[in-house]
């Protein structure tokens, strides 16, 4: 895949010094660009770089402070209706879709074509299947959103935008839940779509993909804009480096040298919804990843194996320290030294609104009491140390866990399961959608977790995560280990074809 | 997860880059303080303009009608918090333990007729909140049924007969007794709100509700039986009720299944417009104290100036129409 070769049209919008701030604090400062129809243009920078706000600011979500945006000249109106009218689309990084509706419903959510106050289910219908159609994905028009894999409904809610056949298409980082091989046919879609005349404007952490595809790249650090210029001029280094702003050290003990210790984790025949029969081990210090493709039942395992979710068939034990238990529910997990991460860290694994200091001690609380009164000496204590020990920035444990970044969120959340010392960690997409330097934070904490001899089970989509971090990789797909490979062997190709099997994926 | 509704979903999307500083907005602002100069000038305006207000028998009035009411509402708070939206069934259980307590006392004296008002109690918390905490049944619903199971219970064996107490002796002698201008119904009010106060902010049961109440699901995946958060909760909110029923029949020295109609309302009421968020998470019992003291005052105000009860009625409804609106758009901007 090369970058676009089709000429580039008028410029249909522009974002002139637009300024956003959030009470004392400025999201966006003083940031323009400018979009030709034809073009893809990228917005790159870590999480809390200001992307998703400017992207909100020129879709008309919130308005901003200062600074203006046109579309084909004419200045736009503060408001959503405004930027809709003039043909702005927004497809969020988090999926808003209606889980209990069908596609199509969902397709023409808002703008449900009528007949005499009734919805006109033929002419909906024949929209939804025109905007599927132009992204070229196949589903069926009348499944529920609840039915489908976190792939397609990425897809569905693309068609959602396309459907509105607008002139600027914004979308907020949707290959963060995508496998390799749905990005590949996702960037194809939108490179297909450029040479049909569509502006682009694509905001990914993801460097290799926006070289693939991009026309333009602007980099935004700390809510400013550090660059602006055509990805021909450019090089992914470059690039990393001034969105990060430091030089990334290479990662020197990437490879461990530990050897398992004893079997922890023993799961015999699990079963349960998307998940078919699976065996599976993970031993003291020993890191096992999961990959597959989303959807393969990789959650549903783990969440199976440690009773967050009730399971049909299979036996679960943990041994520590020579004794050994039976898992059932998920409380006696908890209770013989299992942690879970998992995959959606707002709607699972914070409490948002509440502090730092109540998300790390939750998991804590029966040694932070005495009797049912908390200490609130030693919650304080416990908690500023865990919050330094993960690498919170800044170690505020006053402040309310929603208004960190991503990445840091993150390292909450994996603060909070530290403090029980775990003998057995799972994983779940640890690194979706954080930073890069906080990436290479949390793999050194799972690291660390592991020398210090803890069974550590990682589920990632991201290929040279699993790579990097797992000592073995079962690969999962339609609910089976469908291989094994040892770090040693394992490399993207294998995993992926593995992941895939024979045919390559639909999406 | 009856509270993950797709503008959940999306405001917590967009709260992806919010910003440490606090938003200052006035709704949020409002939602927030609102009560406490609301109430200062609830209660300055009152003293000064309407007759009658700041008179000793007018105040102590004032007290004896706020205390069960607010006694359920404290404790009721604890199920708002927990993201349950309310106890309606206050209604049954408040008549319920004022009947079962003054009819018991009558025979067998007063610690056997609260041991009997307690087994009643114990009896709705377990009911609701297996039903709302394992099962996972909406809290609305199943309160209102509660009541209706309750109430039906109550007449079936009052046969809807009046209870009166003894002329003289303990329950009399309480329900009358005053400090200065404060009636003991009020003392009681203040220990129960201290008492509660103390068990959301300080211990590890209030911390769990107030978790529950802001993400139900992060909370469970924390490893806390949530079941056992949520009966508590429909615990205290009916122990506070059972002491309302208690305070209720001492101080009217009659008992009957109707006595308590609107509780529920008022008691929501109060807890909402003190500031708790019916979205759970965040509220306080110290706030619903406040609440009580507000519609208290305003409905004697309304009262003293001879308003009806029908207009008394409307004015109570706007107000909460008012208050869950503000609660409602502050949550809306301070997710920003």
């Amino acid at each position: 895949m090369t970058p676009s070769s089709h000429t580039l049209g008028d410029v249909v919008l522009e974002a002139d010094s637009i300024t956003k701030r959030f009470g004392g604090a400025t999201a966006v400062d003083d940031v323009s660009l400018s979009v030709r129809r034809g073009e893809i243009h990228a917005v790159v920078g870590e999480n809390g770089a200001g992307k998703s706000t400017l992207m909100r600011v020129m879709a008309g979500v919130i308005p901003q402070d200062a600074g203006e945006v046109r579309v084909a000249g004419r200045v736009l109106e503060k408001g959503a209706k405004s930027s809709i009218d003039a043909g702005i689309a927004l497809v969020h990084q988090e999926l808003s879709l209606v889980p209990e509706m069908t596609v199509a419903e969902n397709i023409m959510l808002g703008y449900a074509p009528t007949r005499l106050g009734f919805t006109n289910s033929k002419a909906l219908n024949a929209i939804a299947q025109k905007a599927l159609d132009e992204i070229g994905v196949s589903v069926d028009l009348n499944e529920r959103i609840s039915r489908l894999s976190v792939a397609l409904r990425q897809f569905v809610e693309i068609a959602r935008a396309v459907a509105r056949e607008p002139q600027v298409l914004i979308l907020d980082e949707p290959t963060a839940t995508l496998t390799p091989a749905e990005t590949d046919y996702l960037l194809e879609m939108l490179q297909r779509l450029a040479a049909a005349g569509m502006a682009i404007i694509y905001i990914s952490h993801r460097i290799p993909e926006v070289f693939k595809i991009g026309n333009t790249v602007t980099i935004l650090r700390d809510g400013t804009q550090v660059f602006n210029s055509a990805l021909a001029d450019t090089t992914p280094e470059s690039v990393v480096d001034q969105m990060v702003g430091r030089e990334l050290k290479a990662d020197l003990q990437s490879r461990r040298t530990a050897k398992p210790g004893e079997i922890v984790l023993d799961a015999r025949g699990i079963r349960a919804p998307g998940v078919n029969g699976i065996d599976l081990t993970v031993r003291e210090g020993e890191i096992v990843g999961l990959g597959g493709l989303v959807g393969a039942g990789r959650t549903e395992l783990v969440r199976a194996i440690i009773g967050a979710d009730n399971r049909t068939a299979g036996h679960v034990t943990i041994t520590r320290k020579g004794k050994s238990a039976t898992i059932t529910t998920y409380q006696s997990a908890i209770r013989n030294g299992v942690a879970y991460v998992p995959e959606e860290r707002r709607t699972d694994g914070l409490a948002l609104t509440m502090n730092v200091a109540d998300n790390i001690t939750l998991t804590n609380r029966a040694e932070l009491s005495r009797g049912a009164v908390q200490l609130r000496g030693k919650i304080v204590k416990f908690a500023q140390n865990l919050a330094e020990v993960v690498g919170l920035r800044p170690p505020i444990i006053t402040r309310e866990a929603g208004q960190y970044s991503g990445g840091n969120q993150q390292k909450i959340v994996i603060a909070k399961w530290l403090g029980r010392r775990p003998d057995f960690i799972v994983l779940d997409e640890p690194t979706r959608g954080v930073d890069v330097g906080a990436k290479a934070e949390i793999h050194r904490l799972v690291r660390d977790l592991a020398d210090k001899g803890t069974a550590v089970l990682v589920v990632s989509s991201d290929l040279p995560e699993l790579l990097e971090l797992s000592d073995v990789i079962h690969v999962v797909r339609d609910g089976l280990i469908m291989g094994t490979l040892p770090a040693g062997e394992a490399n993207e190709k294998n995993v992926m074809s593995l992941a895939a099997g024979e045919k390559m994926v639909d999406a | 997860m009856a509270k993950e509704t797709l503008t959940e979903v999306i405001t917590v999307a967009q709260g992806d880059e919010q910003q440490p500083s606090k938003p200052r907005s006035v709704l949020p602002w409002m939602a927030e303080n609102g009560i406490f100069i609301f109430t200062a000038l609830l209660i300055l305006g009152a003293a000064v303009f309407v007759d009658g207000f700041a008179s000793l028998v007018n105040i102590t009035d004032v007290f004896h009608r706020a205390a069960p009411i607010g006694i359920v509402a404290v404790g009721m708070t604890f199920v708002v918090i927990s993201g349950n939206y309310l106890d309606l069934s206050v209604v049954a259980q408040v008549a319920t333990s004022a009947v079962i307590f003054l009819a018991v006392s009558n025979v067998y004296g007063v610690p056997i007729a609260m041991l009997a008002a307690l087994l009643a109690a114990i009896a709705y918390a377990l009911v609701n909140g297996i039903a709302v905490g394992y099962f996972k049944a909406n809290a609305v619903i199943v309160t209102l049924s509660t009541t209706y199971i309750g109430i039906g219970v109550l007449r079936y064996f009052s046969g809807g007969s009046i209870f009166f107490g003894p002329e003289d002796g303990p329950i009399r002698a309480f329900g009358t007794a005053k400090l200065g201008p404060v009636p003991y119904s009020a003392l009681v009010l203040i220990l129960v709100t201290l008492i509660l106060a103390f068990v959301l902010s300080r211990t590890n049961f209030g911390f769990l509700v107030r978790s529950f109440g802001v993400n139900e699901s992060a909370t469970r995946l924390g490893g806390v039986n949530t079941g056992y958060v949520i009966v508590g909760a429909f615990f205290v909110t009916a122990l506070a009720a059972m002491v309302a029923g208690w305070v209720l029949a001492a101080f009217s020295n009659t008992a009957v299944s109707s006595m308590s109609t609107g509780y529920d309302f008022q008691a929501l009421a109060a807890i909402i417009v003190g500031g708790t968020s019916v979205f759970g998470g965040k509220g306080s019992v110290l706030r619903t104290l406040l609440g009580v003291v507000f519609v208290s005052v305003l409905t004697n105000i309304l009262v003293l100036s001879n308003i009806t009860f029908g207009y008394q009625q409307v004015a109570l409804g706007i107000l909460i129409v008012v208050a869950v609106t503000i609660d409602a758009l502050s949550r809306k901007v301070g997710t920003r």
